[in-house]
């Protein structure tokens, strides 16, 4: 093995870092929709895309209502991207509402593999919007070229784009993390994933608890959407399609249906994904995921953190 | 009046019958125990009541309430609580978060109710922080029972609260259906261990293939011959 691929391998790692956050905020809304509404949505990724070009229409309105476009610090963007990374993620959550009160709910016990194939209607769907509203090319969210910087000790470069997706993953995973542990309405979503029959006989309102699913997952899908573009510079409307098969293996690497496991096997997959740049080419990135993915069905299909049986 | 009276009731699963025309009232403070063969339609006779499984034919109220066909979080409120047969705790709660879902739609959890429960079972005191999914059968079974008893409801319905419990477990089970009826809780069993359950029954009712056979006090049940060849596995 050359002596260079290794010495790539902190640079790597720190690149599947910033990937691996992304790819675990992505995870957790495909975990807690399989948890809770019990079947594997396909549309999770359209719906990052969704949020992504969601922030790109809300950037100019975000300008022209005031709110400081001068970059923030040594980060590539301002108040005004921010301001739109959070309407744009309410605004997500809405739209994924109504679809829920129009298709998704018609559909209850319906059966997983309906509502599987429901959730891909739904991609297809929200991808064409995507490009009918905004086309098919990628639009950029930025032109500016950043430096990266060179993390004293390490060795390591790494952008201060870099830094906040990173602290704006980890500061989500934490809140929803408070969120699930504390809240009332998260010990009922935690409790509503364990047995939905019992949480209805108890009194939990279940509509409600899945209501709050699809704010939580739709709002980290989109925060994930833009977090991409933020990393790219520009969006597709492909974006979430390309995401969906390093989530799905992250969220099986971590267990179906745990949040927790989302957050570790995002890590996971996207490091690997970086790290075995130095040894093959970038074409094969895609081809880890799959092979985490295979191989953790065949070794311990309930997932690193995900329960036996 | 009593607290709960079901008249008439028909229900099952789909297009398959199971309950037939079936009679029965339950006083306030009584603890009522069905008995009867597997398949007899014990459980779906509690599922009916409490909303799961919505009745074809008949009529039900609670507390001079018609109750028949409405949901089961609507019923919860009303004072009316169920605990299921399997299934009956959420295993990756903890006993504390597991006695919570018990008020979920009544507010914050009370601190006297609280320790009223751990009276009642004080085995879950030193187990607040525990997850329920590593507890016993028996212990699990408490932590069900302190659930559905967080908003002090005035009947609690219990579905073979003492199946595949060790024996000295099923008596401690027992002894704690007493106690809480003593708190003045109307209780009505469904259980196999029919002898155990009749002798702390102010009342036992025979199901049989859908249809209520006999109804008489405890004592009465436990003392008929017949009954006893039958279904309590008598000579």
């Amino acid at each position: 093995m050359k002596v260079e691929a290794w010495a790539r391998i902190p640079q790597l790692l720190v690149y599947g870092l910033v990937s691996g956050s992304i790819l675990s905020l992505g995870g957790i809304g495909v975990s807690l929709t399989y948890s809770i509404l019990g079947f594997s949505n396909f549309a999770h990724g359209d719906v990052m895309a969704l949020g992504a070009y969601l922030a790109l229409a809300l950037l100019p309105l975000m300008s022209a209502a005031g709110i400081s476009s001068h970059p923030l610090g040594s980060l590539s963007f301002g108040l005004d991207f921010v301001a739109a990374l959070v309407l744009a993620s309410i605004g997500t959550c809405v739209v994924v509402l109504v679809l829920d009160r129009l298709l998704f709910r018609r559909l209850r016990g319906a059966g997983r593999i309906t509502l599987m194939i429901a959730s891909v209607g739904v991609a297809l769907g929200l991808r064409n919007v995507v490009q009918f509203f905004w086309g098919p090319q990628p639009r950029y969210y930025s032109a500016k070229i950043q430096l990266a910087t060179v993390i004293p000790g390490l060795g390591v470069r790494i952008k201060p784009d870099q830094i906040f997706i990173v602290a704006v993953a980890i500061g989500l995973a934490v809140l929803l993390h408070l969120f699930l542990r504390y809240a009332k309405m998260g010990k009922a979503m935690r409790a509503t994933a364990d047995n939905a029959s019992l949480a209805r006989v108890t009194g939990i309102n279940t509509e409600r608890v899945i209501a709050w699913t699809w704010i939580i997952g739709s709002s980290l899908a989109a925060a994930a959407g833009i977090l991409i573009g933020i990393e790219n510079k520009f969006v597709t409307p492909e974006l979430g399609w390309q995401m969906l098969l390093p989530i799905f293996a992250a969220v099986i690497l971590g267990g179906f249906g745990n949040p927790y496991g989302a957050v570790v096997g995002g890590i996971v997959v996207g490091v690997s994904e970086e790290v075995s740049t130095a040894f093959i080419s970038t074409a094969y990135k895609p081809a880890v995921a799959f092979g985490i993915l295979i191989l953790m069905l065949l070794a311990r299909p309930s997932g690193l953190l995900g329960r036996r049986g | 009046m009593s607290l709960l009276s079901v008249r008439e009731v028909e229900s099952g699963y789909g297009d398959m019958q199971v309950l037939y025309g079936i009679d029965l009232d339950v006083e306030a403070g009584q603890i009522i125990t069905i008995i009867g063969p597997n398949g007899a339609g014990k459980s779906t006779l509690l599922k009916t009541i409490f909303g799961l499984l919505k009745p074809t034919k008949g009529r039900i109220e609670f507390e001079g309430r018609e109750i028949t066909g409405l949901s089961a979080d609507r019923i919860v409120r009303l004072g009316l609580a169920y605990v299921p047969q399997v299934e009956n705790v959420f295993p990756s709660l903890t006993v504390r978060e597991n006695l919570e879902m018990g008020v979920f739609i009544g507010g914050r959890v009370s601190r006297a109710r609280l320790d009223r429960i751990c009276e009642l079972f004080p085995s879950l005191i030193t187990r607040q922080r525990m997850r329920v999914g590593k507890m016993s059968g028996g212990e699990r079974q408490m932590v069900a029972m302190g659930r559905a008893l967080m908003l002090d409801p005035s009947l609690l319905m219990l579905d073979e609260p003492s199946a595949a419990l060790a024996p000295n477990l099923t008596a401690t089970i027992f002894e704690r259906i007493i106690a809480i009826n003593r708190t003045g809780t109307a209780i009505l069993i469904v259980e196999q261990n029919a002898k155990e359950s009749l002798r702390v029954s102010h009342r036992g009712c025979v199901l049989a293939a859908g249809l209520k056979c006999f109804e008489d006090s405890g004592p009465a049940i436990l003392a008929n011959e017949d009954i006893g060849r039958l279904y309590l596995g008598g000579e």
